[in-house]
């Protein structure tokens, strides 16, 4: 059944204080499907995505009462737990840690490759949505929010100054908040 | 500081992005608290990956979420050390031997006779409940089948009635406060949980645009409790479990909005005491 009320930012706050089963279910049904997309944008094996979205739902819900208002909306804030949730997962399995130790050319082949292939699963909002990101840009976004790389990292594994990475970082998102604020 | 080159450098994407350290974290956050102009790019970066985030949304398996409901709970009582169960150990039965009694002749004839009679018996019954057999069957396929159509009427019911009988459960008329507006709703509030239950009786659907919220008044101050979905206007006397919890009030109310709510009401349409 879809939600019969919806709340606001602060309201989601005031409502997961509450700590009920009620809010929990209000909680998974409105945000459970983005932050496992997220998830799945990272990790990709199913079952360990599964583990992680546990972790993520049981962290926001212990951790409702030190968040703060003014430190940005809930939203940004739980898709970035996620995120991290999801990188650390990675980390600890020693993925990440092999792509970084490919350099130059193989590397960008790889991440290209792995790009495609995700994009082949998107939805079609998605496919809409990065169609007009060029291929360099698409690699930037991936690289620094789905693998968790840093600005240093990127420009070293591909091979490019750091300035270009950052200016190339802001083309993409700049592209991005085109497309969402026409559509 | 030049902003202009601050934000056009891409720094502030990369924020967002989360390709900075720890160091470089700090002092983008330290700027952004000095200059809002920054804030605000970062507000509409981060606004981009949400709906990105939104556009990439895939549903989790279904059980996933009574798992997580059960891992939360688990990590609420965690802390909580459980007491240690003492077992007991396990008593052996006592074997009491019995010796078989000797009956006499007389004895086995009656239980002879008595076998005799209940098997008749029970071949008499039996023929007998074949004959009703085919009309059993029947009357339990149509039991069955009223039974599941009215399974949805009495759960729905049942929840009406388990209101009406907690003592604590208030009912809260909310009538129009629009001269020549026929408009009401109800309330099923509990003080004790704080739970409670909408019905929409008679709305006219909100134009488009605009959405109904619902609120409690605590202490003059309408406090909101979500916006109201169209789907529960056009499905008027069905009764929805509101997922905010109220621990007192005295009054809800239902105002009209533009849509996604507002803070404060704007135009209030309905209202009932408590």
């Amino acid at each position: 059944m879809a939600p019969v009320l919806t709340y606001s930012e602060e309201e989601l706050v005031l409502l997961l204080r509450q700590q009920s089963q009620d809010a929990f279910s209000y909680l998974y049904k409105n945000y459970a499907g983005v932050l496992y997309g997220v998830i799945r944008k990272v990790v990709t094996d199913e079952q360990t995505a599964q583990d992680v979205l546990q972790d993520v739902f049981v962290k926001v819900w212990n951790n409702i009462g030190q968040y703060n208002t003014e430190k940005g909306r809930i939203y940004t804030w739980m898709i970035n737990i996620a995120r991290n949730a999801a990188i650390d997962k990675l980390r600890s399995k020693g993925e990440i840690m092999k792509s970084k130790i490919h350099s130059g050319e193989d590397a960008v082949y790889n991440v290209q490759k792995g790009m495609k292939t995700e994009q082949s699963t998107d939805t079609i909002g998605l496919k809409e949505a990065v169609a007009d990101l060029k291929p360099e840009y698409q690699t930037i976004v991936n690289l620094a929010y789905f693998k968790g790389f840093t600005l240093d990292e990127i420009a070293k594994t591909l091979d490019i100054p750091l300035g270009t990475v950052k200016t190339r970082m802001r083309a993409a998102m700049q592209s991005l908040r085109e497309y969402y604020n026409s559509n | 500081m030049n902003i202009k080159e601050y934000i056009e450098s891409g720094i502030l994407e990369a924020y967002v992005l989360g390709a900075l350290t720890e160091q470089e974290r700090a002092s983008v956050e330290a700027d952004m608290v000095m200059y809002p102009e920054l804030a605000n790019e970062v507000a509409a970066i981060e606004a981009a990956m949400q709906s990105f985030a939104e556009a990439n949304a895939e549903e989790p398996p279904a059980h996933m979420q009574q798992q997580i409901w059960n891992a939360i709970q688990q990590s609420a009582t965690q802390s909580v050390s459980e007491p240690q169960s003492v077992q007991e150990p396990k008593q052996q039965p006592k074997v009491v031997e019995i010796a078989p009694p000797v009956r006499p002749t007389w004895q086995r004839a009656a239980v002879w006779a008595a076998v005799a009679v209940s098997v008749l018996t029970n071949f008499m019954l039996l023929s007998q409940r074949n004959k009703t057999k085919d009309e059993i069957a029947q009357m339990t396929s149509q039991m069955d089948s009223l039974k599941a159509s009215q399974q949805q009427v009495l759960a729905e019911y049942k929840k009406g009635r388990d209101m009406l009988v907690d003592t604590a459960m208030k009912t809260v008329v909310m009538r129009s406060t629009q001269t020549g507006k026929e408009m009401t709703g109800m309330m099923f509030w509990s003080k004790t949980t704080g739970e409670s239950y909408l019905t929409i009786h008679t709305m006219p659907m909100p134009e488009k645009g605009k959405q109904y919220q619902l609120w409690v008044i605590q202490d003059g101050k309408p406090v909101s409790m979500g916006v109201i979905d169209n789907n529960l206007v056009a499905n008027a006397g069905m009764m929805y479990k509101i997922p905010m919890h109220v621990k007192g009030g005295q009054a809800f109310a239902i105002s009209l909005e533009k849509e996604g709510g507002n803070p404060t009401p704007t135009e209030v349409m309905a209202v009932g005491a408590i």
